[in-house]
């Protein structure tokens, strides 16, 4: 128990000074830190997502709406609201968690496969409305005309917008903010009925556990650390994409959750970066890179289905 | 007015008729086999890009009656390899693949046949308007749906009359009784995935013939079908039949007030459905969860 | 007192009756068997008083409160626990994380974000006792999808009993049992009902078991409550007898 114990606390500063010193050894890998930047909220993404259908088993399979509403909700914050980078990160929060919060009182009776054909569906629903609504999202070409600003201490500022290093270090706060959050929660006594309902939903229903209450806070909960993330991207690229709410960005979550390995905390993150990178460098050698991505698929369903850390954790046991 | 109605409702039947072929095979499929089979679309392309490729030597005909098999032996194929190791896993899994799947059959075709679209010849006497003031309605377009009318009303006439059908009825209700009643539900799911993949590949064929081909045809086709089942009820073949036509009028109505909402309706009516009736028009209570 | 007062209960599913107008009242600190042959309507009459279905007639009081319309969680809230022919227990998680689950929602904390230490340690040494009570203290650490069978169903009245429940509901708690097994949940029974003076309602097929336990028997037969007794009277009743070779014939 205590071996056990020191072995997650090695993993874990080996996981934090690996991300710590990400703008360093990136470079020499023939990485660059605004790569790294992009790993770590996509990873926040698919942990975000993960939270939900790792720890609660709920597969939503239109998470990308939240995710694409966080962007949205920041950038429109920046152009329209206040030049701010926080208040945006809150707009942008805010607009993912609401909207889910009240698409998942439609669903929640909802299971399996049923659940995530309702959520890719009303995903869809968000797709169009920032695809169509071009007056207010730029339509097709997507929002434009804003940028994240610098940080205003009074005493001090933080120029995140022109230098890449201090940009990802905030990325890095902003990510170890809600990473810290939704490990708290899953730690809790709410997060053990999380993990209750995904191992066997009769029991927990049989303990008392209201469960569909129970996978509506899961799934909010979700939706809005998928919001935060979402917005965190609009300050990365400084423009929100409709293509960011649609399912096959789902899928891509869906997928980097799955690759990682869905049963651990820090699988997605894993799964994000070997992502990402793989189709950064498919698509720079091949036209055709959508087809690998599709193989891709393909191979980690039929030969890792439990993930990179899956596949390392059962090999050593 | 009345005639610009009447076109758009014509167009919403025959869009509503595609939903319905698309909506019906991911119909079987997912309540036989619990899989939602994203490369559904996919099938639709491969076999329009059959059709594509047989008719300038088996004709029109010869493609529609050879193109639609062919797709389903593809799917059975790609059912045995692929899918079935995956039956009884978490439905997550055959979703990502058929979803990579799709992908791929959509960047292969790209890869095959070129990004730009393809046209298949229909018989020239198909492509003429039935009359000058009806210009809408030509005889390939009645045509189309007469086919999907057919196949219909086959599909139903196989589930009820055939033993293929009746196990396909009965797996759907419970498929731990059927299979100890000794029947191979291996076989059993084969087939059926197989007929869902026909009605895809028919689609292809007829899609081909009045839109042109693209490798991307059939995704777009893909969304529309989801919303059709879950409108028409989870479950219910008939509810599906329903359900695609009702979302392909909506948005063919909807384009003559509202050209902007014509997509977005179909997805109003999906989640008053939900608001109202959660099990959708036909689904049965219990079904979805 | 009564703990259970069901009165006049029928469940219909379309044409066919599972449960056909049927009374039963369990006092405090009783242990009532249901038996009855196949298909008689014993899980549907459980699943009637745990609250899957709501019954299409008759009431269902419970600690002399109407339940009848009540959802299932909120039927365990007031202090109903039941178990499962096919164990129903969370097989990735330890024993000990099992039965923590089942105290925290006992103990209302199931909605917080965080929990103190004093309300931890309280927590936990429920856990130890409540674990003592099925003899599986030595397995807390072990996870509960490895053990024999036996074990997991102690781990699953564990959960139950975690709860602090004034109503045991045990669904054929011996169900695929060999010898050894069934005779220490027997005893595990035995002892709650009579050491710790639980309240226990048990479906249960294996007539050694039922006659060792029970303070009454009830037969039901074709939905209908064909009699009620001690285990001495329902030997000699006729018609037990009968349905019971009828069924068997």
């Amino acid at each position: 128990m205590n071996a056990d114990n020191s072995r997650k606390l090695i993993v874990l500063a080996a996981i934090w000074i690996v991300l710590l010193l990400a703008p360093y050894w990136m470079a020499p890998l023939g990485g660059y830190t605004a790569l790294a930047t992009r790993v770590l909220v996509l990873g926040l993404a698919a942990m975000s997502l993960n939270f939900l259908l790792g720890f609660t088993g709920v597969l939503s399979f239109g998470h990308a709406a939240w995710f694409g509403l966080g962007a949205y909700g920041a950038g429109l914050t920046l152009k329209y609201l206040a030049l701010s980078t926080p208040l945006a990160i809150l707009g942008g929060m805010l607009l993912g968690g609401l909207c889910g919060a009240l698409l998942g009182t439609l669903i929640v009776r909802r299971r399996g496969v049923y659940f995530a054909m309702v959520t890719i569906a009303f995903g869809q629903v968000f797709y169009y409305v920032a695809f169509q609504w071009s007056s207010l999202t730029g339509g097709d070409d997507g929002l434009r005309g804003f940028a994240r600003q610098p940080l205003d201490f009074g005493v001090f500022k933080l120029d995140i917008l022109t230098n890449a290093d201090t940009f990802y270090y905030f990325v890095l706060f902003c990510f170890a903010l809600a990473v810290g959050a939704m490990g708290f929660i899953l730690r809790s006594p709410f997060g053990r009925t999380m993990i209750a309902i995904r191992e066997n939903e009769r029991r927990s229903r049989f303990l008392g556990i209201p469960v569909e209450r129970h996978i509506w806070i899961a799934f909010t909960l979700s939706c809005f650390f998928m919001g935060f993330a979402g917005a965190l991207y609009a300050l990365v690229n400084n423009f929100a994409d409709p293509r960011g709410l649609h399912y096959s960005q789902s899928g891509d979550f869906v997928m980097m959750a799955v690759m990682g390995g869905m049963r651990s905390f820090w699988g997605p993150l894993l799964g994000a970066a070997v992502f990402v990178v793989l189709q950064d460098y498919l698509s720079s050698i091949t036209v055709n890179w959508m087809s690998f991505v599709g193989l891709l698929f393909v191979l980690v369903v039929l030969f890792f289905p439990r993930g990179l850390l899956g596949f390392l954790q059962r090999s050593k046991a | 007015m009345t005639l610009l109605l009447l076109f758009n409702i014509t167009n919403g039947l025959i869009v509503g008729a595609f939903y319905v072929l698309m909506a019906l095979g991911l119909s079987l499929i997912l309540n036989l086999s619990n899989v939602i089979n994203f490369a559904h679309g996919g099938f639709l392309v491969i076999g329009g890009y059959i059709a594509y490729a047989i008719s300038p030597y088996v004709g029109f005909w010869g493609a529609l009656l050879l193109a639609p098999p062919l797709t389903a032996v593809i799917g059975l194929a790609v059912e045995r390899v692929l899918i079935r190791p995956l039956y009884g896993r978490d439905p997550l899994y055959s979703l990502l693949l058929t979803f990579g799947l799709a992908f791929m059959i959509e960047d292969g075709t790209r890869f095959i046949f070129g990004p730009q679209g393809k046209p298949v010849e229909i018989p020239a006497f198909l492509a003429l308007p039935l009359s000058n003031e009806l210009f809408f309605i030509t005889g390939y377009r009645l045509f189309m749906v007469a086919v999907v009318f057919v196949a219909v009303a086959l599909l139903f006439l196989l589930l009820r009359y055939t033993r293929l059908g009746v196990r396909i009825r009965a797996g759907t209700l419970d498929l731990e009784t059927v299979a100890a009643l000794g029947i191979n539900v291996r076989l059993l799911r084969s087939l059926n995935f197989a007929v869902g993949i026909f009605l895809a590949g028919l689609s292809g064929v007829l899609a081909a013939g009045q839109l042109g081909l693209e490798p991307t045809m059939g995704t777009g086709l893909l969304m529309p079908s989801f919303i059709a089942i879950i409108v028409g009820g989870i479950g219910s073949l008939p509810g599906t039949l329903i359900g695609g036509l009702l979302i392909g009028v909506a948005s063919g109505v909807t384009a003559v007030f509202f050209p902007a909402a014509s997509e977005a309706v179909i997805y109003v009516m999906m989640a008053v459905i939900l608001l109202t009736r959660p099990r959708g028009l036909f689904g049965e209570e219990g079904m979805m969860s | 007192m009564n703990v259970l007062e069901i009165n006049g209960v029928t469940k219909r599913f379309g044409n066919l009756v599972a449960v056909r107008d049927v009374s039963l009242n369990v006092a405090k600190g009783e242990l009532c068997a249901i038996i009855g042959p196949n298909g008689a309507g014993k899980t549907t009459f459980f699943n009637l008083i745990s609250g899957f279905f709501p019954p299409t007639s008759g009431t269902i009081i419970f600690d002399g409160n109407d339940i009848t319309r009540l959802a299932t969680h909120e039927r365990v809230t007031r202090g109903m626990a039941r178990t499962f022919q096919i164990t129903e227990i969370f097989p990735e998680l330890t024993v000990f994380e099992n039965v923590r689950i089942a105290v925290e929602v006992a103990d209302g904390y199931r909605l917080r974000p965080w929990i103190n230490r004093t309300e931890a340690a309280r927590v936990h040494k429920h856990v130890e006792t409540t674990l003592k009570l099925v003899a599986l203290d030595i397995k807390a650490d072990r996870l509960v999808g490895e053990l024999a069978h036996g074990d997991q169903r102690a781990a699953e009245i564990a959960m139950a009993l975690a709860l602090r429940p004034h109503l045991l509901l045990l669904d054929e708690p011996t169900a695929g049992m060999g010898d050894q097994e069934t005779y220490q949940i027997t005893q595990l029974i035995r002892r709650l009902h009579r050491d710790s003076q639980y309240s226990i309602v048990l479906i249960e097929h294996d007539m050694r078991v039922v006659f060792h336990l029970a303070d009454r028997v009830c037969v039901l037969d074709q939905g209908r409550m064909l009699a009620q007794g001690t285990p001495q009277q329902i030997a000699a009743n006729e018609a037990v007898q009968a349905a019971y070779l009828g069924s068997a014939a």
